[in-house]
């Protein structure tokens, strides 16, 4: 359930040892969210994470779990929707911080490779998402955070296999939005630009990067208002828009 | 937030209403938080018809979702008021038992349930007919019970005889907080109702400036040559109404500073005897239809607590908080409450209890709250659930130490635990 300021109890983070997932939660429990449940594929790096939530308050420490969860394993998405219910009993937030980013040069010669990486972030997270979102409509209400990426928003060269796999993604989370007004159930899509993360570290980082904290904290304050998008930083809008306009002939150089 | 609405009709009202996840009584939705809400479950309503109610030797007997608006227009012009009105008439009656209401005369009349004889409860248990010495246990739950122990279907209870529609008031203005408290304790018991507006955005010397505002009923010999030729001519009615685009941010420090302002200054420094309307007096905002959307699409909290008596130094230290933190709050109400009734879960007992609305937006919002909560527990005070929409569960099981007595009552009339609202889901009651 939700209080007054939108400072939800019961928190699901997908992509449990994500650091935007982490902050997110930590922010949360910062405010006063007392359970959450963590399902990723590394426990031992979860359990972490799991110990960093539970510090965050002194004076109501919040409980934290985790569980096991790999987006591209048959059966585990009803599995954690099982454990949810256990753990939660209700959905309250669920952020949905499941990606990899793979790697564009060699992912182009193996085309079981570029599969891998369009399942993880597109073909099998959406109706794990789907799921989630249905089981928030049955109790009534409930909030998805959904992490999609500016890469999304004009594929490029540079980046093309994660980035339709995002773009895909960032249409069905917005377009989820939409259908779930009837059901009182909210989605929040955030595009965060260049996140300096461990996701991150072989890369140089691009113009106007930014941190998990910083998207943190930007999302809580957009899923706060009910935002269907949120850009992080808030120039990537302007930035995003112009770059998607741009002519093919002058985007395909741009180096990044 | 969505859930399945179902009015209930009148004949019969049957168990079978209560359904999983979870069913809870709503009589006007004014609670400021959500205590008639139930995400996924089901919401039952009852209407407002004043048509079925009866007044026998002063006593009223009233559907539970009769509004007291209804009950004040029908029976005002007849010579009876009701014998406790919250700020707004825009309550049911249902509603003013879940909460245990209280108005400007607590100080000596009590809650509204001090009023109520018995009233009809339905559970899933069957509907019952509760009485004050007939199941003592059931009444005391329900009073303040939130609606927790059933639906109120029916409740009789005592109206006040009144010789007119008006009000005899007097105004006073108040420099400090000292000035203020000393006055109402050196002089409240005279008048029937009494509140004082703070202006919460005043520091130093003139914290806790007031108007404090204290009356009676007018009697006929009170009113001039016109009101007199009529005396119980009553109509009330929203004569303005906010426009549902209003932007957010209408309210923020700098308004709500000149608004303190201007009403103070207004404020006459003392004026006795002047005749006001019972709208004027009780319910000022309902003549504004739609005054909530003022605040914006982000909306507001209320936040509502008792002191006991001898925790003055806490009220001050909570009021020098909110005034450093320049909430922008511009309403802000100081009452001092009478004595406390048996309700398990009812708010009021003897001290001080102010009541503030606050622009939801500013991130510091949480923090000073947190704070607040936990000051307002170590002076041995408490939140008014009726308001509530962000305590902590453990916060609210401090502060209301009989909720396990509301537990096992609540357990024999609903023992599948069927009836729940959100507010009892967020502070795990039950």
């Amino acid at each position: 359930m939700f209080d007054a300021l939108h400072t939800p109890d019961n928190v699901l983070i997908v992509g449990g040892s994500s650091e935007i997932g982490l902050e997110i939660a930590k922010q949360l429990a910062r405010r006063g969210s007392s359970k959450f449940l963590l399902a990723g594929r590394s426990l031992e790096e979860m359990q972490g994470a799991a110990r960093q939530i539970s510090q965050v308050s002194e004076q109501a420490a919040a409980s934290v779990s985790v569980i096991h969860y790999d987006v591209l394993a048959e059966g585990a998405t009803e599995s954690l929707l099982a454990a949810a219910k256990a753990e939660l009993e209700t959905i309250d937030m669920a952020v949905i911080a499941v990606g990899a980013l793979g790697n564009q040069a060699t992912d182009e010669k193996d085309p079981a490779a570029a599969e891998r990486i369009i399942a993880v972030n597109f073909s099998k997270l959406a109706p794990a998402v789907l799921a989630i979102a249905n089981q928030m409509a049955a109790q009534g209400f409930g909030h998805l955070v959904v992490l999609s990426s500016v890469a999304g928003v004009r594929v490029r060269r540079s980046n093309f296999i994660y980035g339709s796999a995002k773009a895909g993604m960032d249409g069905f989370a917005t377009a989820l939005a939409d259908a779930m007004i009837p059901s009182g159930v909210k989605v929040t899509v955030v595009r965060p630009g260049f996140v300096a993360t461990k996701m991150t570290t072989h890369l140089p980082p691009a113009p106007l990067s930014t941190t998990a904290s910083r998207v943190a904290a930007d999302t809580l304050r957009a899923a706060d208002r009910g935002k269907v998008t949120v850009w992080v930083p808030p120039l990537m809008a302007v930035v995003a828009t112009v770059y998607r306009h741009l002519p093919r002939v002058i985007a395909r150089r741009i180096p990044f | 937030m969505v859930a399945n609405l179902v009015e209930l009709n009148g004949t019969p009202a049957s168990p079978e209403i209560f359904v999983r996840p979870g069913t809870i009584a709503r009589g006007l939705g004014r609670a400021y938080g959500d205590a008639a809400q139930i995400g996924g479950g089901r919401v039952v309503t009852q209407p407002d018809d004043v048509s079925s109610s009866t007044l026998q030797g002063g006593v009223l007997s009233a559907g539970g979702g009769v509004s007291l608006d209804s009950i004040l227009s029908s029976y005002v012009p007849r010579g009876w008021f009701v014998p406790v009105t919250p700020g707004t008439r825009y309550v049911s009656v249902g509603g003013a038992i879940a909460a245990d209401i209280h108005g400007k005369n607590h100080h000596l009349e009590g809650t509204f349930t001090n009023h109520v004889e018995s009233f009809d409860l339905l559970t899933p248990a069957g509907e019952k007919r509760v009485s004050r010495d007939g199941d003592p246990d059931l009444f005391w739950a329900t009073a303040g019970g939130m609606g927790l122990t059933g639906v109120i279907t029916r409740a009789s209870f005592k109206m006040i005889p009144v010789e007119s529609a008006y009000m005899k008031v007097e105004t006073r203005r108040l420099e400090n907080l000292d000035e203020l408290m000393a006055t109402m304790v050196g002089s409240d018991h005279k008048f029937r109702y009494s509140v004082a507006w703070i202006d919460c955005l005043a520091r130093g010397r003139s914290m806790g400036r007031s108007v404090l505002t204290r009356g009676d009923h007018a009697r006929l010999a009170d009113l001039g040559g016109t009101l007199a030729g009529d005396p119980l001519h009553y109509q009330a009615r929203p004569v303005a109404s906010a426009p549902p685009w209003l932007p957010g941010g209408l309210l923020n420090t700098t308004s709500v500073r000149l608004f303190n302002e201007m009403w103070f200054r207004k404020a006459p420094r003392l004026r006795e005897g002047e005749i006001q309307k019972i709208p004027t007096f009780f319910h000022p905002l309902d003549g504004v239809a739609g005054w909530n959307r003022i605040y914006g699409p982000r909306g507001f909290l209320q936040y509502q607590f008792v002191l006991p008596d001898g925790e003055e130094e806490a009220l001050r230290r909570i009021l020098e908080q909110i005034a450093s933190a320049q909430v922008p709050s511009f309403l802000a109400v100081l009452k001092r409450f009478g004595d406390a009734n048996p309700g398990l879960l009812s708010f009021p007992r003897p001290g001080w209890t102010l009541a503030l609305d606050i622009p939801v937006g500013s991130p510091r919002l949480f923090g000073l709250l947190e704070r607040l909560d936990r000051q307002v527990l170590e002076a041995s005070g408490r939140l008014y659930l009726a308001k509530d929409s962000r305590a902590k569960a453990e916060t609210i099981a401090a502060m209301y130490p009989r909720l396990g007595e509301l537990a096992a009552i609540k357990a024999k009339v609903d023992p599948e635990g069927l009836i729940k609202s959100d507010l009892s889901r967020r502070l795990g009651i039950l």
